[in-house]
């Protein structure tokens, strides 16, 4: 890499004060916009946590998966003969039960060992039930399932949530640096400054059914960051450069 | 009104409610996991919870109340712009307790405790408590299955609540100006209360702006208490029809006030925000008439209890096996993190040709258990081992499976202590063991009747095995072991993979897969050069002019005994221990143990499967046949020099294990005519396959000083080449590697 030039290589790692110091500017234009964006700590540190946001969709098969795998042996649970009275006269409005809802839940984390963000995600039925990832892939839109199993980011893998514990999709950040690169240097030969998570964000989203409205490019920039964290960055960006076998260097 | 026909009595249209639909999060089953195993235990014990509801859905959600990770954490925060709902925990220890528990009783109470809050005045100063509930769960952490049952205590009129005026949407009623001095007002509101939701407000409204107040300050707020408009924070996206939450809130008007009142409007506030655009227009606002309750001393007719998704009074249930049992977890993650390399790398790769593979391992040392670990990694689920010896303390060091502990005692029976492990590093696996002997040619087993019973039995063992596997791995640490299995094998078509070690020289190689029963007729150069009497090199000279080890097809390729001009016999008769027991590099049995398993994965990827032709060192640079890469026949390993060669070479009509006389005696005379190989010397084999005449006439034309014919010569030096290569110092010839023990 050629740190001697003018400008200092677009790079398409981010250190982990810059993924937290972009995050903040996402959430600030998320909590003006309302746009369900929070910042979970992890066992109360500031410092280690991610980004989530929750988001009830509409289930597009109409009985499976979102009421199926009842548990079987359900016997002795028949109905309650001494509660089936309750909704006479009872003002409940009838018929409410059984909407099939997805809930799908987004996970925006650092990782470390990639320097870049990951986005891990999860959709569950409103038992609790998480879905599959063939049943996700069901419930993903016919005319973008062709397209999006085609693109360079079909790698979906299951992946245990690193601060949580639980199991979780992650789109795999093999390819993360395939369609940064591009944009990054872009908006660097334009001395833009870009807010890193945005730009990512708004192309690995939409594979996996999340929105990132177009007010966020406009009014979230880059961090401003203080000179050792950049030299730092600079740095770290250096080693990764040198460590990974796949990545080629900046130009 | 839509809803016309539900409403009961003529003319009076009752209020009738949207329920809550209860919403779990996986976490919540987790931290529930967590909290049974190492908190709760058997304690059944009422516990508290909580959960929130939200009143800024887009329309056609239903209405939730959610309970999360969090919901064990009752003092901790509730997500921004929500409202809190507190929860009673009833956990069971038993499928029979959930059932027989009495939820009427338990919805009593609850409602009584609303009830006495209500007239002790608690509710108007904290109102979150009129949002009460009650979870009662079963969790069989056997099978992941959790069983559970919501409710959302209510107090009810009993005659119903009418309406005065239906509901309309709030733009129809306030001005834009109204509308936003609403948002105002209750933003105020929240900030006021250090909140970002309130659940219960008071609203006072003129054409010139919008005042709302807590509640508790209902006796200032209102003056006039004829008609008076109420908030309330509405999970419901109904048109026509409020959520849960207000039920109570109106119980607790007509208990208070319901003496002074004629009609109430209620405002049920619904506060969304759509890219970026924050709207409360879409609140819906109506007049009711509230029965008088102010007089009412005991507590009124309570429900709440959720039908569950077949729309019948009784509980749920949730099967999370997939998501919480770790072995189901395992099973998930190997499979998907396998296919990763299909999306990546290999996109046509055929993992679940690899996958469904069965494999059968003669033999569960060294390289068995480097081939068992190398299946897992491919994500192979059927493993069968085979192996008469037990653990002992040399093992563990270069045995992957096996450790200190398997050795004490005599030491475990290796067949089934590797199965063990494997069970262990993945519970997914199908692994079986068999602790048996293979009998083996030189090796009588005529002492007795016992023994001889014995070794017909070890053969029909061994012929179901194979039978009932597609692949047969041979890593056996003796030549002659594997001869039973090669003819086995070879009468049976099935796939055979073998590996051996020298010090520091391996082979890996698979085996010649005859044609099918049938086919071998046709064209087929083995059974050409069985009739032949000449003594040229067998199998080669009838492909004129096709070089000798190029474009082999796999049914020509030769087995493990095919080079061999020596028939099996005991090895380990005669030697010294370390010749018995060869000792070879550390690394070795990794290194071929690992290849026998991805050559195995390469054959699988052919089309043309064990049929395919060999390809060779020649081969490197050309278009590979799979998209793994080559498929050899053999890959022989120089340790010392860091160095592999991928020969190939042909069946040899005169093998004493896999060339049709054999295998013809085997299928025409089973177990009797694999006994008189197992009880006589080499040269019953040899005698029988032509070997003997071989030796001899070649002896006879050396002696005899006569130059060989033209052709003969040629054939002549193909075998000297033939055999140099397998001769050079550092090589495994084929007649003597055997595995490190």
């Amino acid at each position: 890499m050629s740190a001697d030039t003018a400008l200092p290589a677009a790079s398409c790692y981010l250190d982990e004060e810059t993924f937290r110091l972009s995050c903040g500017l996402f959430l600030e234009h998320s909590h003006s916009l309302n746009d369900g964006w929070t910042w979970e700590m992890f066992s109360g540190s500031e410092k280690e946590g991610y980004m989530k946001k929750t988001v009830m969709v509409p289930c597009r098969l109409s009985s499976t998966p979102c009421q199926r795998r009842v548990v079987d042996d359900t016997d002795g649970l028949a109905e309650d003969e001494q509660l089936s009275d309750q909704d006479e006269s009872a003002g409940e409005l009838p018929g409410a039960e059984g909407q099939a809802v997805l809930r799908y839940e987004y996970h925006v984390l650092y990782s470390c060992s990639y320097q870049i963000p990951i986005l891990y995600f999860r959709a569950s039925t409103l038992e609790g039930r998480s879905l599959s990832l063939e049943e996700v892939w069901k419930n993903v839109h016919p005319n973008y399932q062709q397209r999006l199993r085609q693109g360079p980011w079909d790698t979906i893998t299951q992946q245990e949530h690193p601060l949580l514990g639980q199991p979780f999709f992650m789109l795999h950040p093999c390819k993360t640096e395939e369609f940064m690169r591009p944009a990054l240097e872009t908006a660097h030969a334009k001395r833009m400054g870009v807010n890193y998570i945005v730009t990512w964000l708004s192309v690995v989203g939409p594979v996996v059914g999340l929105d990132v409205p177009l007010s966020y490019a406009l009014a979230v920039g880059a961090p401003v960051p203080g000179t050792s964290a950049s030299a730092s960055a600079a740095a770290s960006t250096a080693a990764s450069a040198a460590a990974s076998t796949s990545a080629s260097a900046p130009d | 009104m839509a809803d016309d026909s539900t409403g009961k009595g003529p003319g009076t249209t009752k209020l009738q409610f949207a329920p809550f639909c209860s919403a779990l999060e996986a976490g919540f089953w987790h931290q529930l996991t967590q909290k049974k195993l190492n908190d709760y235990r058997l304690d059944e014990s009422p516990k508290s919870i909580k959960g929130y509801y939200y009143n800024g859905d887009p329309v056609g959600l239903p209405t939730r109340l959610t309970l999360e990770f969090s919901a064990f954490e009752v003092d901790g925060p509730t997500p921004l712009r929500c409202c809190t709902a507190t929860g009673i925990l009833y956990n069971t220890n038993t499928l029979e307790a959930f059932r027989s528990i009495d939820k009427k009783a338990l919805l009593d109470k609850e409602a009584c405790e609303i009830w006495k809050e209500i007239q002790s005045g608690a509710a108007l100063q904290n109102p979150s408590i009129l949002n009460k509930f009650i979870l009662l769960t079963f969790a069989d952490l056997k099978k992941y299955h959790f069983y559970y049952w919501f409710c959302f205590p209510v107090l009810c009129f009993s005659e119903g609540i009418p309406i005065i005026q239906e509901p309309v949407s709030l733009n129809l009623k306030f001005s834009a100006k109204q509308i936003s001095g609403l948002q105002e007002a209750y933003d105020n509101l929240c900030s006021t209360n250090n909140t970002t939701a309130v659940p219960y407000f008071l609203v006072k409204y003129s054409e010139e702006e919008v005042r709302v107040a807590p509640i508790h300050e209902w006796e200032a707020f209102f003056t006039d208490f004829k008609t008076v408009t109420v908030g309330v924070y509405d999970p419901c996206t109904l048109a026509q029809h409020p959520g849960w939450p207000l039920r109570n809130f109106l119980i607790l008007i007509a208990s208070k006030w319901g003496a002074q009142l004629d009609v109430v409007e209620v405002l049920c506030f619904r506060d969304r925000t759509l890219q970026g655009t924050r709207s409360v227009q879409h609140s819906i606002i109506f007049q009711v008439k509230l029965p008088d309750l102010s007089a009412s001393t005991g507590c009124p007719k309570s429900v709440g209890w959720e039908k569950n998704q077949k729309g019948a009074m009784g509980p749920r249930s949730v099967n999370l096996s997939e998501c919480m049992d770790p072995k189901r977890l395992a099973e998930s993650s190997v499979d998907l993190n396998l296919k990763l390399m299909r999306w990546r790398l290999v996109p046509t790769l055929d993992l679940d040709k690899v996958v469904s593979t069965k494999c059968l391992l003669l033999g569960a040392g060294t390289l068995g258990c480097n081939v068992a670990r190398t299946l897992m990694g491919w994500g192979v689920r059927h493993i069968t081992f085979v192996d008469n010896a037990k653990i002992s303390y040399s093992n563990p060091v270069r045995q992957p499976l096996y450790e200190f502990d398997d050795c004490l005692a005599g030491g475990k029976s290796k067949a089934l202590a590797a199965v063990e492990r494997l069970r262990k590093i993945f519970p997914g696996v199908n692994a079986e063991g068999f602790n048996m002997s293979i009998p083996m040619p030189g090796h009588p087993v005529n002492f007795s009747e016992v023994t001889l019973e014995q070794a017909r039995r070890d053969v029909e063992q061994l012929e179901a095995l194979i039978s009932s596997h597609d692949v047969v791995f041979l890593l056996m640490d003796t030549r002659e072991s594997r001869w039973l299995p090669t003819v086995l094998a070879a009468s049976q078509r099935k796939l055979v993979v073998n590996a051996a070690l020298g010090f520091d020289t391996f082979v890996v190689m698979r085996h010649g897969l005859k044609r099918p029963r049938g086919e071998s007729a046709e064209s087929s150069p083995s059974s050409s050069c069985t009739s032949a009497s000449s003594s040229s090199i067998p199998g080669m000279p009838s492909l004129p002019g096709a070089s000798l080890f190029s474009n082999i097809p796999g049914h020509r390729l030769g087995c493990y005994f095919c080079n061999d001009v020596v028939a099996p016999g005991d090895s380990t008769r005669d030697r010294t221990l370390d010749q018995q027991c060869t000792v070879s590099r550390p690394g070795l049995a990794m290194i071929a143990g690992a290849l026998a398993v991805e050559m195995m994965v390469s054959i699988l990827q052919h089309p043309e499967g064990g049929y395919a032709v060999a390809s060779s060192s020649d081969d490197r640079m050309n278009e590979p046949p799979t998209s793994l890469g080559l498929v050899p026949h053999q890959i022989r390993g120089f340790l010392a020099r860091f160095d592999n060669v991928l020969p190939a070479s042909l069946a040899f009509d005169k093998c004493t294990a896999c060339s049709p006389i054999v295998l013809d005696h085997y299928e025409r005379e089973g177990f009797q005519f694999l006994s008189k190989v197992f009880n006589s010397s080499h040269s019953f084999l040899e005698d029988l396959t032509g070997l003997t005449l071989l030796h001899q006439e070649t002896q006879a034309a050396e002696s005899a000083g006569v130059r060989p014919q033209q052709d003969s010569s040629l054939t002549n030096k193909t075998l000297e080449k033939f055999l140099r290569l397998w001769e050079s110092p550092t090589s495994v010839l084929p007649p003597c590697p055997s595995g490190a023990v």
